[in-house]
């Protein structure tokens, strides 16, 4: 327990220092998104995404790692639809998302602080009305539910698929940007 | 440049992804018997309701908690949080190697073979609801308190009582006889009436 703690520790700090240095603690960087003018946010993230899933990938094919092992979050269709629905308007609201809020607040710009007492005042609060929604978050369970298993297709192919979608993305953006600038 | 090399390797490594197969491991080894035969002769393999109750209550990490009767017999009623998946795909659903899975049914059979069935594709934190869904219906939501009972038994009455009220359930005994609702559980259903149901349908 204690060093999954380090760990994770080291992790987020190191996820910390990333965001910084990709420009992800200003809110202006991040809601130019919004405004269609500055993809760094869809570009850094979905870079990591597609790094991250050919590493497990690669990794689990070639038997360095146990696929099988790796937590995967149970899906709540319909909570998870209401939540990232909440995220997104705290998202715009805030031009700030729960990691870079925190990157923003470390590096001393006021909104970033305001942010963090905003996601610490929203987790206490979901906290203290959840018997509530206790019924609504636990609906629509569909368990660790998966694309390949949503898709019916085999796992590379849905990581092919990915990748496609991640490089047509790029491509997109990039002219979005262009026609910005 | 540097970005559309980048490019180019990911589509490539991404295009040979989706010709090379599972990146999950095989099937390890075989089903050791004689290991299976004694967890199920210590009853480490099987949980009580309410144990299973305390652990849906104290949001046990990584649970998951299956129910592998019929999409019927799901739909009308289950645990609250239980997954359906039927016994025949039980095989093709992914599992973690460490978290703890709770297999159910109405009575125990179909969930002991789940039971054997996971442990075989070498799962090891696997149990079943000793007493299926009947006993998390008697012993969840409707716990009794004998006349006669002790101080030590009112006690985990009074323990038991308070996770039935968080199910819905309805504690019958003791100053709480007959008069709590609950909050939090699937439904206001009558648990009689829903256990009735259930040894209608032959369990």
């Amino acid at each position: 327990m204690t060093d999954s703690v380090v760990l994770a520790f080291g992790i987020g700090l190191a996820f910390g220092w990333a965001l910084e240095r990709a420009g992800l603690g200003s809110a202006r960087k991040l809601v130019g998104q919004f405004y269609l003018t500055d993809f760094t946010v869809f570009k850094v993230m979905f870079s990591a995404i597609v790094t991250a899933m050919l590493g497990v990938f690669w990794l689990g094919r070639l038997g360095v790692v146990d696929v099988a092992a790796i937590y995967v979050p149970e899906t709540y269709v319909l909570p998870q639809l209401a939540g990232g629905a909440l995220f997104g308007v705290g998202f715009v609201v805030a031009g700030l998302c729960p990691g870079t809020s925190c990157v923003a607040a470390a590096t001393g710009r006021g909104d970033g602080l305001a942010t963090v007492i905003g996601l610490l005042g929203g987790v206490l609060a979901a906290g203290a009305a959840f018997p509530a929604m206790a019924a609504f978050y636990e609906s629509s369970a569909r368990g660790t539910w998966q694309w390949p298993q949503a898709l019916g297709l085999p796992y590379g192919v849905v990581v092919f698929l990915v990748v496609l979608m991640a490089l047509g993305g790029f491509r997109l953006v990039e002219r979005l940007e262009r026609r910005a600038s | 440049m540097t970005s559309r090399w980048l490019a180019w390797a990911a589509l490539l490594i991404g295009g040979l992804s989706a010709v090379a197969g599972s990146p999950y491991l095989a099937a390890r080894g075989q089903v050791d018997v004689e290991a299976l035969a004694a967890t199920a002769a210590r009853g480490e393999d099987r949980v009580g309701a309410v144990e299973l109750a305390t652990w849906i209550h104290d949001r046990e990490p990584g649970l998951r908690v299956i129910d592998v009767r019929s999409r019927e017999a799901y739909d009308a009623d289950r645990i609250p949080g239980a997954e359906h998946v039927p016994l025949g795909a039980i095989g093709r659903t992914r599992f973690t190697h460490d978290q703890p899975i709770v297999v159910y049914a109405d009575d125990g059979t179909e969930a002991a073979e789940a039971w054997v069935l996971l442990r075989a594709a070498g799962l090891r934190r696997v149990f079943f609801l000793r007493g299926g869904l009947a006993a998390w219906l008697d012993e969840v939501l409707e716990p009794t308190l004998a006349a006669d009972a002790d101080a030590e038994a009112r006690a985990a009455f009074a323990r038991v009582a308070g996770l039935s009220r968080y199910f819905g359930g309805r504690p019958r005994g003791g100053a709480s006889a007959g008069t709590d609702a609950g909050t939090g559980g699937p439904s206001g259903a009558d648990t009689a009436d829903r256990l009735a149901h259930l040894k209608r349908r032959g369990c």
